[in-house]
Parts: structure tokens; sequence; C-alpha cells
């Protein structure tokens, strides 16, 4: 039993991972339509800024703090740049799949462009939370413990969904994203500055991003080039788990998958390696069930 | 119902005032398919005479002026086409975005190669069953499609392209204890006299590619191409009208992963490889399908194959570009993929096709005239991705 | 608007002439193909060349021994591109030195090498493109980078009798003895870790319980065989085994599987980024068996990671460690430190021992030339099989002496125990070596599953 609850923690540990990275996803998905997969990528590139700004050997020094916070806003600079020059240009030619090429192209460059900038080595992340356990029960033997890692990346992952729900369902800013989002040309209709939403789209995903990979980061022992590439699968399983609109979807769905994962490698020992089939199978699984994910709204078409 | 559109997609005007020589040409009856070879103007019916044959003898004699070495780079980027061609059906005519035709490949290549390794199968003889294994994978991955669309169905496809090394990687043992496998180069030696091991691979290649490239034609021509365009432009309208969407579907599914099947089956002749030690190759080769058809264009009959061929140039030619800095041979390549999107959004071929569309406004002077359908890429112009008809530059 | 009749055969005719722009004739490359059969076949026929397809006792033309390589250079494991670094500034040192005599004849290294991204088929792809269908691209390969990699191109050189030479993994089946012409370097094989875990345990902790971690494939399986066997007799048992999908860079799920299996003693099998997050996983469970790293972890960085958690972890090398201070006056050192400033100032660590290991690799292969008996493939692959203890030369540790015979084709069968000692962050943390060298020669073999050799 207790062995059981420790790895549901470590599954609740990377399902965070997991739930962050999807909630740039669907933030993304929200505003502009669209299915980013250099998401991952840009992720990281911020990472590698977050750790440039607070290392101390090779970098800037900052606090840990500081540094993410800056490198959020490099990040939402750069992601409503990414939005301007190149995304939007191809999309207007009205082809979903040219916009897929461009961020695959993302995909591809940005993870040669940071080895290129930071080097291949593996690096150390400082991490904003104290270092230390949060002990839940003893029964008998070890006290199953949490760390506080976990538990601040809970804390942040809340606030952030609570954050994003606000903005998008309770301001006027958030009703113009949906909207541009929902049907670009009757929001310009309406006098929204469509353009301007889809940068701040892509700026909200990119900086969502920027937090999500500096604390998965700071979580690991230590991170490099590959950090992204695992775990921008599950992220994606993860996603349309919860069904691409739903923030809250995004992040429980993570957890389902970390759980399952963590619980298959202590349990099946015929999935050795293979793991990976738990989750993925269980996704399609569910998808087939309900076709809009777990927490999805049932799309109307209009015929 | 719409009326039938001219040459570029422009939204159409109807069919008044038509000039002489295109009054001629005789209207298809409904259910009926386009004829062949329409009543064209002579000067453009040879024109394209000629060039088909000149086109013919270039590829004919290629293999006997190449090296060995580039032989069997152009031969990859044959099997590449049809694999990219594969995915065309599937997402290009019918509209379901897939990123997991690696795993349709990989099914293929290792069919090929356990067969050969295993049980001593001649290696023609493994192209049908690689096929219709993979074929029937895609069944199966079709049936769940029908209720996950767009974006899920996409993810989930993505997933088995990830699924597949690891699940190949630990069934499969090759020698050495790695999930590879290397069938001896003499069980691909040449079964004709005078044509050295590359060429006849080369042709082999080129036989299969262009019987499959003619079959997919011919679909995309009739009347399950008109129903695979229905299903992506308007699903529901589709089945108003009596377009079976199951059996487009799942169809479509098979017979695009079995396209693929064949791609990976030819890999195994032409790379002496099927491997299973990377974990993101599949995902990797699910991409490059996908970059090829979208740079060659999408929805036409000649873009998967055009694609193919630009990756593969690009590919070859991004890697020591700057010396020195071999680390961002992916970076340049990336940036080569996002340039050419943004200046050909329809691919080459829908930018080669522009392109001559407008010199030849500009050299009749006239106003547009609505042509014939072309016989040789169908119903295309209708059939762009998204759908849309706006000239959106 | 006309559509014009000609953008189909337009656009086929653009693609063919891109690729035959950047193509070449089929003539160019044919003349000169043929080689002569000439000279006698050099001394002890310990390899058969009855079924070459080239001929393997010619000499070599001029006076340029040209070398090909494939590795990864881009990608996630573009960080092994630094072993290149190390054998290139060695041979770059030779030859500006003069060259290396090999008879009476004196040859300078040239180098060519493409990038694989660690991909096998691509390996196999470089490797034909750069040695030719014929062999005559290159004298042979030297340190291609992983297992299946080598493995891919293993019977292609072998039926060209092309040597590949100095294969850059530990892996077992580098000794096969189908496979006369690939031959393996100083990295030991997986199995003696082992042996040496085993021996260890024997010593400390005689009935241990050992926890395995190892990653799913056939490196993986080399530890995990390999301790097998060496545990055998003994009252040490292997009480639980994780196996991780390969290029993990976590193993949360697997530390806590293992760590509540009551173990006492831990082997470590995980690579690259999966071994520091075992050791630090391990230590956030409290759990403090006795550790083995796999010698793939030995590096600044790696171990770098863990910090704290690394401490008392024991490994086995046989190179001298840039990082312990031991070292810093030793005239190899300074030698190793010097040529790699100066003749490959790129922006790398030489601290990292993937560049001590490279430079090793090329000064054994520079006396292995130096020992054969003429300038052909045939005589320096009989003196790669038949090296009469080459010692003290790269970062070769003391006492190491690299030795080879016809039924023993492995190099690196002496090891240095040695044990991590981490006296804080940002010191000069590293592996101090613990009692004397320990000698497998000629074992290897014996204490290997054959099934990992000829499988």
């Amino acid at each position: 039993m207790q062995l059981f609850i420790e790895q549901v923690i470590n599954g609740i540990g990377n399902g965070l991972v997991y739930g962050s990275v999807a909630l740039a996803l669907v933030i993304i998905f929200r505003t502009t339509g669209i299915l980013n997969f250099a998401q991952g990528e840009m992720a990281l590139f911020s990472t590698y800024i977050t750790w440039k700004l607070a290392s101390e050997s090779d970098g800037f020094g900052l606090p840990i703090v500081a540094a993410i916070g800056l490198s959020m806003a490099i990040a939402f600079v750069a992601g409503a740049m990414i939005e301007r020059v190149l995304i939007r240009p191809v999309e207007q030619a009205r082809s979903p799949l040219n916009v897929v090429i461009v961020t695959l192209g993302l995909f591809l460059g940005l993870n040669s462009v940071a080895q290129l900038i930071f080097g291949t080595d593996p690096q150390l992340m400082p991490s904003p939370f104290p270092e230390g356990n949060v002990e839940l029960f003893s029964s008998g033997g070890d006290a199953v413990v949490v760390s506080k890692d976990t538990i601040g990346l809970i804390a942040v992952l809340v606030a952030e969904c609570i954050l994003l729900w606000l903005l998008l369902q309770r301001t006027n800013l958030g009703l113009k994203l949906r909207a541009v989002a929902s049907n670009p040309d009757s929001a310009r209709l309406h006098g929204i500055r469509a353009g301007t939403m889809l940068m701040l789209g892509w700026g909200m995903a990119a900086a969502i991003g920027a937090l999500a990979g500096s604390l998965v980061a700071s979580q690991r022992t230590g991170f490099d080039g590959s950090l992204m590439q695992i775990i921008i699968v599950y992220a994606f399983a993860a996603a349309a788990l919860g069904g691409f609109d739903s923030l809250i979807g995004a992040v429980v769905a993570g957890l389902i998958v970390g759980i399952a994962d963590a619980l298959t490698v202590q349990y099946v020992d015929a999935l050795e390696g293979i793991e990976v089939v738990v989750p993925l199978g269980l996704i399609l699984v569910v998808l087939v069930i309900l076709p809009n994910g777990l927490f999805g709204r049932r799309t109307v078409e209009r015929v | 119902m719409s009326m039938p559109s001219d040459g570029t997609g422009a939204s159409v005007e109807p069919a008044l005032g038509t000039l002489p020589e295109t009054a001629a040409v005789p209207a298809a009856a409904p259910g009926e398919r386009p004829p062949i070879w329409p009543p064209l103007p002579r000067p453009v019916l040879i024109a394209r005479i000629v060039i088909g044959v000149a086109l013919s003898v270039v590829a004919l004699y290629a293999p006997f002026y190449f090296t060995p070495e580039n032989n069997r780079i152009i031969s990859q980027a044959l099997y590449l086409s049809i694999a990219a061609m594969g995915l065309n059906l599937l997402t290009g005519f019918t509209g379901q975005v897939s990123i997991g035709h690696g795993a349709f490949f990989g099914v293929g290549a290792f069919t090929t190669a356990i067969l050969m390794v295993d049980h001593g199968w001649t290696f023609e003889a493994t192209i049908p069953v690689a096929a219709v294994l993979s074929g029937l994978v895609g069944m199966l991955v079709g049936f769940p499609a029908l209720r996950v669309r767009g974006l899920q169905l996409a993810l989930v496809t993505l997933a088995l392209a990830v699924l597949f090394p690891r699940l190949a990687s630990k069934y499969v043992e090759g020698a050495g204890g790695v999930a590879l496998l290397r069938p001896r180069r003499s069980e691909f030696a040449s079964l004709i006299d005078g044509l050295d091991d590359d060429q006849w691979a080369y042709f082999v290649c080129l036989i299969i590619a262009v019987v499959l490239f003619v079959l997919a034609w011919n679909l995309v021509r009739g009347r399950m191409g008109r129903a695979m365009v229905a299903v992506r432009d308007q699903e529901i309208a589709a089945t108003t009208v009596g377009v079976n969407l199951a059996g487009t579907k799942v169809g479509t599914f098979a017979l695009s992963a079995a396209y693929a099947g064949v791609a990976g089956s030819l890999s195994v002749m032409i790379d002496r490889i099927a491997d299973a030690t990377s974990p993101i190759l599949y995902l990797q080769r699910s991409i490059e399908f996908l970059v090829a058809m979208v740079i060659g264009g999408a929805a036409t009959i000649l873009g998967p194959a055009v694609g193919a061929f630009l990756l593969v140039w690009l590919r070859r030619n991004t890697e020591d570009l700057i010396e020195g800095k071999e680390i961002l041979a992916p970076a340049i390549f990336g940036a080569a993929l996002i340039a050419i999107v943004y200046v050909l959004p329809e691919g080459v071929v829908g930018g080669v096709r522009r392109l001559l569309a407008r010199l030849g406004r500009r050299s009749s002077g006239s106003a547009a005239r609505p042509g014939p359908a072309s016989a040789s890429d169908v119903p295309d112009d209708s059939i762009n991705p998204g759908g849309s008809h706006d000239e959106g530059t | 608007m006309m559509r014009g009749p000609r953008p189909r055969w337009l656009a086929a005719l653009l693609a063919l002439a891109l690729v035959g722009a950047a193509c070449s004739s089929r003539d160019d490359d044919d003349d000169g193909a043929q080689t002569e059969t000439g000279g006698e076949a050099a001394g002890s026929a310990s390899i058969d060349t009855e079924n070459c397809a080239s001929d393997p006792s010619q000499e070599i033309e001029g006076d340029v021994i040209k070398l090909a390589s494939s590795y990864p250079q881009s990608g996630l494991t573009a960080a092994f591109s630094e072993i290149a670094r190390g054998w290139e500034s060695y041979f770059e040192k030779v030859n500006a030195e003069g060259g290396v005599d090999i008879g009476d004849r004196t040859f300078t290294f040239e180098f060519v090498d493409m990038d694989d991204q660690y991909n096998a088929a691509e390996t196999a792809q470089n490797v034909e493109e750069m040695v030719g269908q014929d062999g005559s691209g290159a004298f042979g390969t030297f340190s291609v980078v992983g297992t299946a990699n080598n493995i891919a191109i293993r019977d292609f050189l072998g039926d060209l009798c092309v040597p590949d030479m100095f294969a850059a993994t530990g892996s077992p089946a580098w000794g096969n003895p189908d496979y006369p012409w690939l031959i393996g370097s100083t990295l030991a094989p997986y199995t003696l870790e082992g042996q040496m875990f085993a021996q260890l345990l024997q010593d400390q902790k005689p009935d241990a319980k050992v926890a395995m971690l190892v990653q799913d494939d056939d490196f993986g399986r080399a530890y995990e065989e390999g301790f097998q066997q060496a545990i055998e007799g003994t009252d040490i048992e292997v009480v639980a085994t994780e196996r991780y999908p390969t290029g993990a860079s976590e193993v949360s799920a697997q530390i806590t599987s293992l760590a509540a299996s009551g173990a006492d003693a831990f082997f470590n099998g995980g690579t690259l980024l999966a071994c520091p997050d075992a050791l630090t996983k391990a230590a956030a469970a409290n759990w403090k068996p006795i550790t083995w790293v796999s010698g793939t972890c030995i590096s600044k960085t790696l171990m770098g990671l863990a910090g704290a958690a690394a401490n008392d972890v024991y490994s086995a090398s046989n190179l001298k460690d840039p990082l312990n201070p031991d070292w810093d006056d030793d005239p190899a050192m300074q030698e190793y430190l010097d040529t790699v400033q100066q003749y490959r100032p790129d922006d790398f660590d030489p601290e990292n021992a993937i560049v001590g290991y490279g430079y090793t690799q090329a000064a054994v292969f520079v006396e292995a030339l130096k020992a054969a008996e003429a300038p052909t493939r045939l005589a320096v692959m009989e003196s790669l099989h038949n090296l009469d203890g080459i010692s003290d030369v790269g970062l070769l540790l003391p006492g190491v002496s690299i030795t080879t015979a016809e039924d023993d084709p492995y190099m690196g069968e002496s090891l240095m125990l040695a044990q991590y000692d981490f006296a804080g962050e940002g010191q000069r943390n590293h592996f101090v070596p613990q009692g004397d060298l320990v000698d497998f020669e000629g074992q290897t073999q014996d204490l290997t599953p054959e099934d990992l050799v000829t499988g």
C-alpha cells in the first residue's frame, strides 16, 4: 500500500510536468486554434534562458525567481513575434497544414540553435522552492513523503489555471481572445484587432511554456536538449485526453497520464521499457468513448 | 451544388460566354468519370505528349548516368514519394491529419526484414505482404478514427509513431542483440542481367512508384476521390448525399497505410536496414512524409513526388552548409522548410501552376476563360486543404 | 483564367534538375576501382582473407592513411562528437611531428567524418558513402560511436575486408570471431564492470542483495547478464531489476520500486541523464546501498549533476581522470591538455573524460601502426589483434597494458576501481582510485555469456 502511494506520488510529480506543458498547448489552441508542435522546444529555449540568467558559474547569477520572471517576459515577446513574423503570413494563405509545417520547422530549429548557443552539456537548474520533503503520514516503516518541489508545482499550476480561467472567462480581453479564436473574420467585424489578439495568445502560451520548462528542469537532476522530447509527447497526450479546450482538463489529464505510467512501471513487468503503451493506450480508449476528451465541450458542427 | 471551377481556384462566374473551342468539350454526365483524354486543343495535346515522353526518357536513362550512390539517393526519394502520396490520400484529399504514417512505414519495413532475415523469403515476394499487413494495421487505426476527429486524431497517430519503435525494439531481435535487421546485400541482387544492383533497385522503386501514383490518380478522379474530398470539406453534408463515411474513412486509412508500408518495404532494399533502436526515428519519418506532401503540394498528384525529391535534396545540402557548425544542420533545414511554405503556400506544384496560369493569362490577354477540367490533375482546384476558395494573397 | 498544359511535367523536370544539380556522373568514380592483387599476404594467417571483396594485402598508395568516421554531430547526442576532438588532435600532432612509420614508409593521417545523429541507418549510409562500394574511399573506419551503429556496418566492411577500428562502445559483441575486421577500443567490455562490482561486494558484503537498474536494450542486457554470471556460486543475489526505456532522462518510478526491494547494493547501469537522476532519487528515498555506476557515467558533467548524491559511489576506469589533481603534474596529462588546446581549441571542456578517451584511442592506434609489419590493411588488423602490452600512451593509467591475442580481441581488460569523493559544490570532485589495478587479461571470453558475443 505504501509503495502504491509512493508510486502515485511519483506519477503526480511527472503528471504535473506534463500538465503544465499541456496548459501551454491548450492556451494556444484556445486563442489561435493551432496545434503548436514547437511548444516543447520553445519552452526548452526559454528554460535555457532561465538557466543562463540564474546560473552563478556560467551566467548572470540572478535569483531564480527573478530569472524565471524575466525569462517569461522574454518568452512572451518572442512568442508574439513568432506569431507575427512566422505564423501569420503563412496562416493567411488559409492552410492549416502550412502552419503545421512552420511549427515543425521551429521544432527542428530551436533545439539545434539552443545547442549552439548554450552548449550540449547537461546543466543544473536551481529550484525556486525550498528543499526538503513534507511528511504525509507514516505507516510503521519510513514515512511517505512528498517533496516540497511537488507541492510547489501543484500550487503554481492551480494558480495558473485560476488566473487563466479568470482571464479567459471573466475579462473583456479574454472574450476578445476567444472570439478571435472562434471566428477571426467575425471578430474583426466587431472591431476586435484580431492580429493583436493572436500575438497575445502566442505570447501567453510561450510565457506559460517558459514557466513550465523552468519548473520542470528545476525538478530534475539536470536537463539538456532532450528535456522536452519525451515530455511533449505526454503533454500532447494529456491535452488530447483532457479535451483541447479545457484548462483544468489538461492538468487532470496530465496527472492521469503520469500516474498511469508510474503504476505501470511498478506493477506490469511485461511492459518493462515500454510503459508508455499504457498512457497512450488509455488516451485512445478514452477518446473513442468520449471523442471530445474528458473535459471537452461537445462541438457543434454547422452544416 | 457548385459550378465547375476553372484552373485556379478563384471563385467562378457562371460558364457563360465560353470561347468556341471549349464549347466542344462534352460535359461529363453525373456519375461518369471525366474522359481520360478530353479533346484538348491540338498543340496542347502534342506538347503534353512530347513532354511526357521526354520525362520518361530522363527517368529511364538516369540510373545509367548517375553513380550507384546517387541512384540510391534518387531511390530514397522515390520510396519517400510513395509514402507521401499515401499520406496525401488521407490528409490531403480526405482531410484526416496523420502524423503517424511512420509507424505504417515501419510495419512494412519490419515485415520485409523479418521475412527475409528470419524466414528466408525473397525480397520481391515480401512487398505485397508488407502492403497487406500495413493496410490491415491502417484499417485498425481507421476504426477509432471514425470517432476521434481532427486534432485528437492527429495526436493519436502521433502516439502510434512514438509507440512503434518501442514495441519493435522489445520484440525484434537482430544480430548482436540490437533491434535492427540487415538483410545481406546479395539478397537484393539484380534479377536482370545487364542491370547493376543499384540500377535494378532504382527500377523496382520507379515502377512501383509509377503504378501506385497512377492508381492514386485513378482513384482520385473517380467516385472514391469525390467521396474523399466530400468527407474532407463537409462531412455531414457528404453523408446526406450518400457518401459512405465509415467506408471512405476506414478505406482511405487502410490504403494510405498500405502505401506507407510499401514504401517501408522498399526502404529495406535501398537502405538495407530496418532499425528500431532509435525511439524517435519513426516520428521523424512521419514528419518527413507530411513535409514532403505539403511542400510539394497537398491534394495534388505530383505534389508528393516533387516534395519528396525536394526534401531529400534539402537534407543532403543542409548537412554541412556551415563548416564547423554541423550542429546547426537541423536549424538550417527547419528554416528552409519555413521559407518554402512562406513562399509557396500551395507547395511547389501549386506555385508552379499559379505561375503558369498567370503567364497564360498575360499572354492570352483576355478575361478568364473556363477551361475543361484537366485530365492530369483532377478536380484539385476545389481541393484546397481547408476548402477555402479565396485567393488570400 | 486558363490553366496552362504545362505544370505537371515542369514540376517534375524541376525536381529532377534539382537532384541532378547536386549529383555527379556515373563515370567519374568508376576509374581505378579495380584493385590489383599485388604483394604477398602478410605473416600469420590469423585472419581469413579468402572471401575478401577487395585485396587487403595491397599496400597503401601514397603517404596518407585516410580514416573515416561517423558519429553524432547534431541532435540530442551531439555531445559525443567530443570524442572525435580527442583523436583528431592527437593525429594532427603526429602529423606535425612528421607522421608515423610503418615498415620503411612514413604516413600522415587524413580524416573524414559524417554526422549520423546516432542513427544506425544513417551510419550505414555514411560509411558506405565514405568508404565506397569497393573500399577505395578510406583505409578504414575509426571510432564509430554506438553499438547498433557498428553492428549496422560490420557486414559491409567485413565483406570488403576493410577495418572498423576502435568501435566506441564496450559491447562484448566486438569479440565476435566472425567479424575479425571489427575491433573495439580500450573501453572495457560492459561485462567486466559486473565482475568488478561482484568482486567489490565479495570484499565488503558477501551476502549482498543487489538491485539493478539497466536500460532496456543490448547495453542493459550486457550489464544484467554479465553481472548474473559474475555472481554465480557466490552468496550475492539479485533481488530486483528494473529496465528503463532507452533514452529516458528520469527514473523516479523505477528507483522507488528498487528501493522498496530491500536491496543493500545497487548496480546503476543508467547512462546519460538517467544515471545522475537514479542517484538523486535514491538519495531522496533515503536508500543508501553500496552503489556502482556505469563506466559511461564517469564524466565531469554527469557526476556533477548528481552532486552530493554521488558521494561514495564506485566505478572503474583504465584512464587518467583530468579532474584528479594527482595527475596535474603528470607529463602525459600535460601533453594531452596542450595537444587538445593547440589543435582543437573549440568550445568544449578537455576535462570531459570522453575527450581523453578519444585521445587515447589515437595513441594506441599509432602504436599498433608502428608495430605493423607492412602498410596494408591485413597487417594493421593483425597488429591490432596481436598487441603486445602497449602502455603509458595517451592517458592510460600506469600499469595498464593493452594486449590482444588470437582468441582475445578485447583491449581494455585491466581496470582500476575508484570511488567518488564529493568534497563540496564547486570543488574538483572526482573519482579516487582504490587499491591496485585489476587485471582480467584474456578472461573476457570466459566471463561473458556466449550469446552476448555471438548473438
